[in-house]
């Protein structure tokens, strides 16, 4: 869906015409996007419809084949290091040194952005006490909790205080409360003008914290909008967007499968 | 028991195994021919040694030497099981070793309907796969092809036999020791707190350099028929000892003694099952154990200004040597890097202990100095070189999403593998020194010599380090390509040998090598300065590449 673009004179983020395959397998079809300074941008679509990839094309971790990219007002490949400066990047399932404490990595990484001292201190110390890992920050990672891991993998893309978010399914295996402390952050953010994008198959969390929503399949953009925009695109007027997506992405047939599978 | 479960365990451990090589595999292809290249290859070359012996015996004349040869043929078929013990032993462990990173297990999840026995069983044949399997089939197809010249076919039957049973032996008796070491180290790290870590350290260095000396004590010096005679002249002394009763049954088979024979074969199989019913009851106790978790720090954090900054290190680059030395001693597969100067120590050392009878003549003693300065700084540095990049493994995406630049990345990892190197060539010169009690001309020249070896060599292979990572980290971290492995390797000795020849050239005008070429003397020292041009050179070409592709490195990052 290569005209899904707005025309917009802040943009955070702007791909034109980008395009990534590997092989056979079409990662991202030419797609056109925007996304505003401050905004929290959810991206959704089944596994494998090219949700990460497209993160990753933003950040410049995967080059695209075609198309350009540009980030915060720099061209992503012009200069990489600017951007990921001003970046900070939560990947899917992160692995992070396991053989250093939680402790140790998030002062490794608060030294990669060049934080001096005193503030790194201040902002360790805070996000640990708001993450609830105060008391296991001494441990070796090795020994930490798939959430655990979460977390600190949270704080580390939230200590620098980048300018964009790229937050590739942020609240996977997090506890609810620290889920809550996520959530409320990134608001708080947006408003300070922080922009997000936010890779997620959770649909209740896209639906109440993204101002605007894009759905992916098969590497194209298919649909982009604010909630009301969607379901007017889906025909599902006071439809939640669990119907919405399976609608758009022609995977509603769900009753069929479920009694095919309880035969 | 499920039979079909224990093969289909056996070949997932062995397609894990596979599984890691090519850098993004898609799906697992097995080509069988190359699956199956190596046991076939091990049988032809069994068969050419058996025919090869076979045809000697039936030539020979004289009955003095046939006699000789009946005697040694009947030594080896009387030790084999006892060898083949041993040599199972030793290489299931080093596969143990070897797994000391593994990050996925290769076992079976636990949920999954499968009995104890069945898993146990499973891992202890699959220990066997691969290089200890193809020395089984080559010993036995030599066995076999040999017994027919020799008419010897009843003892080969049994001795083949008794072969199989005491790799299944040695096999079960590591699954044992590795249950029980995974119980017994986390009851330590538990019981050490804070000092977990080096604690863990210290005991796998010591149990390398154990196991090494154990390794080279039997295969140094004593050479491969005299270390069969012992064998074969040592079981009937220990004939107590469970482990040696294979080769005691086999021995009165020779004899002619069936009752023997029968008890011993007997006793044997009794043995191999209480063996592995104790490992399948220690698996089934420990088997899910899990270490506890090692603290490193507590109490209040305060961020030091460090060291490194005042060397003209920036906060990124010292954080990632920092980071980097945290891995070194505490990633159990890295620590594995420990022990090589060690092994370069104690190689020479015992075999010229063997050899010289612990006597250095000053030929010797220039020879040992120069191997102990030179080679452990050279291969720590190039080993360091290349895995330095791939040991970042499938964390690498933070340096990809990081502000981190080619020349920082060249420059933090240039200095910690220089550096680590430094340390490691200033120990072993200390140790050499004290062993060999060189010259002092001869400590400077080839302590510069290895400094400049050390320079060269971590340029060039910290460049195929970023060219060749490999960051693929299940079932182990591979950390590089074998294939940079092999053609830096050859590289890196071609230009070793480039910068050192100045030296050789010297040692060879002055006699120190008995080589009868008559040229012009040349001074240590104006030998020295050509090696350190030769260095320089190589040094900043291959700093350039190392800049350079890590430029490409950061680039391409495809993550």
């Amino acid at each position: 869906m290569g005209s899904l673009f707005m025309v917009s004179t802040a943009e955070a983020v702007k791909l034109r015409k980008v395009a990534k395959r590997y092989a056979d397998i079409v990662a991202v079809d030419y797609v056109d996007l925007d996304v505003k300074y401050g905004e929290i941008f959810g991206l959704l679509g089944p596994n494998g419809s090219g949700k990460s990839t497209a993160l990753k094309i933003i950040l410049g971790l995967v080059k695209p084949d075609s198309g350009s990219v540009s980030v915060l007002g720099i061209k992503a490949e012009d200069d990489p290091i600017s951007v990921k400066r001003q970046v900070g990047y939560v990947p899917e399932s992160p692995r992070i040194y396991e053989f250093l404490t939680g402790l140790e990595y998030l002062d490794f990484v608060g030294d990669i952005y060049g934080l001096d001292a005193s503030e790194k201190k201040a902002r360790i110390e805070e996000y640990l006490e708001a993450m609830e890992l105060e008391g296991r920050e001494g441990d070796m990672i090795s020994s930490y909790s798939q959430g655990m891991k979460q977390k600190i993998a949270l704080i580390s893309a939230f200590m620098h205080k980048p300018k964009l978010l790229l937050l590739d399914e942020p609240l996977s295996g997090l506890d609810p409360r620290s889920a809550r402390i996520v959530k409320d952050l990134l608001r708080k953010l947006a408003t300070q003008g922080v922009t997000t994008i936010m890779s997620t198959h959770i649909l209740e969390i896209a639906q109440a914290m993204s101002d605007r929503i894009a759905i992916m399949y098969e590497g194209r953009l298919l649909a982009l909008g604010t909630m009301k925009e969607l379901s007017q695109k889906a025909r599902l007027p006071e439809s939640d967007l669990e119907d919405i997506f399976l609608k758009l992405t022609r995977t509603e047939d769900i009753r069929e499968v479920v009694e095919a599978l309880l035969k | 028991m499920n039979w079909r479960n224990v093969f289909r365990l056996i070949s997932v451990e062995i397609k894990a195994g596979r599984l890691v090589r090519g850098q993004r595999l898609r799906r697992y292809r097995e080509r069988k021919i190359f699956q199956y290249l190596l046991y076939g290859g091990a049988c032809l070359l069994g068969l050419a040694i058996g025919i090869g012996a076979g045809s000697f015996y039936t030539g020979v004349s004289d009955p003095d030497l046939k006699v000789l040869f009946d005697e040694g043929a009947l030594s080896l078929f009387l030790s084999i099981p006892t060898l083949v013990l041993i040599f199972s032993l030793v290489f299931t462990m080093m596969r143990q070793i070897q797994r000391m990173g593994v990050r996925a297990s290769l076992q079976p999840p636990y949920w999954l309907p499968i009995t104890w026995e069945e898993h146990t069983l499973a891992s202890t044949l699959a220990n066997l796969i691969g290089t200890p399997l193809a020395f089984l089939i080559l010993l036995i197809s030599a066995i076999t092809t040999v017994s027919i010249y020799l008419e010897q076919i009843p003892l080969a039957t049994i001795t083949i036999l008794a072969l199989l049973a005491s790799a299944f032996l040695a096999s079960t008796t590591t699954e044992i020791f590795r249950i029980l070491q995974v119980r017994l180290t986390g009851a330590v790290y538990k019981s050490t707190g804070k000092a977990a870590v080096w604690v863990r350290f210290l005991g796998s260095m010591l149990f390398l350099i154990v196991f090494y000396v154990v390794w080279f004590a039997f295969t140094s010096g004593t050479g491969s028929i005299a270390l069969i005679e012992a064998v074969a002249g040592a079981q009937n002394a220990v004939w107590f000892l469970p482990y040696v009763w294979l080769g005691m049954s086999v021995a009165a088979f020779m004899s002619g003694l069936l009752a023997q024979t029968v008890v011993f074969s007997l006793a044997s199989l009794l043995f191999v099952l209480v063996l592995f019913y104790v490992a399948v009851k220690l698996n089934a106790r420990f088997g899910l154990y899990e270490p506890p978790a090692i603290t490193i720090s507590r109490g209040v954090y305060a961020p030091k200004v460090g060291f490194l900054g005042k060397l003209g290190f920036s906060s990124l680059e010292a954080a990632v040597i920092k980071k980097d030395f945290k891995a070194f001693t505490r990633r159990r597969e890295l620590m594995y890097i420990f022990i090589t100067p060690l092994v370069f120590i104690l190689m020479p050392l015992m075999q010229y202990l063997g050899a010289s009878g612990g006597y250095f003549s000053s030929g010797g003693s220039r020879f040992l100095f120069a191997w102990i300065l030179l080679v452990p700084g050279s291969i720590m540095v190039f080993m360091l070189g290349l895995m330095i990049i791939g040991e970042e493994g499938e964390s690498v995406w933070l340096f990809f999403s990081s502000p981190i630049t080619a020349r920082s990345l060249v420059k933090c990892k240039y200095a910690f593998v220089t550096i680590f190197s430094f340390v490691v060539m200033l120990f072993c010169g200390v140790v050499g020194i004290l062993l060999a009690r060189p010259s002092l001309d001869i400590v400077i020249a080839l302590l510069i010599e290895s400094i400049l070896l050390i320079f060269a060599l971590g340029a060039v292979s910290l460049g195929a380090g970023i060219k060749g990572a490999d960051f693929t980290e299940v079932p182990r971290p591979r950390m590089v390509r074998p294939l940079t492995v092999l053609v830096y390797g050859l590289l890196c000795f071609v230009l070793a040998l480039a910068i050192f020849s100045p030296l050789l050239l010297h040692a060879v005008t002055m006699r120190y090598i008995p080589i009868s070429i008559y040229l012009p003397k040349i001074d240590l020292y104006v030998a020295v300065s050509i090696s350190a041009v030769v260095a320089l050179v190589v040094t900043f070409v291959f700093h350039k590449i190392a800049l350079r592709n890590a430029e490409e490195f950061l680039t391409k990052a495809e993550i």
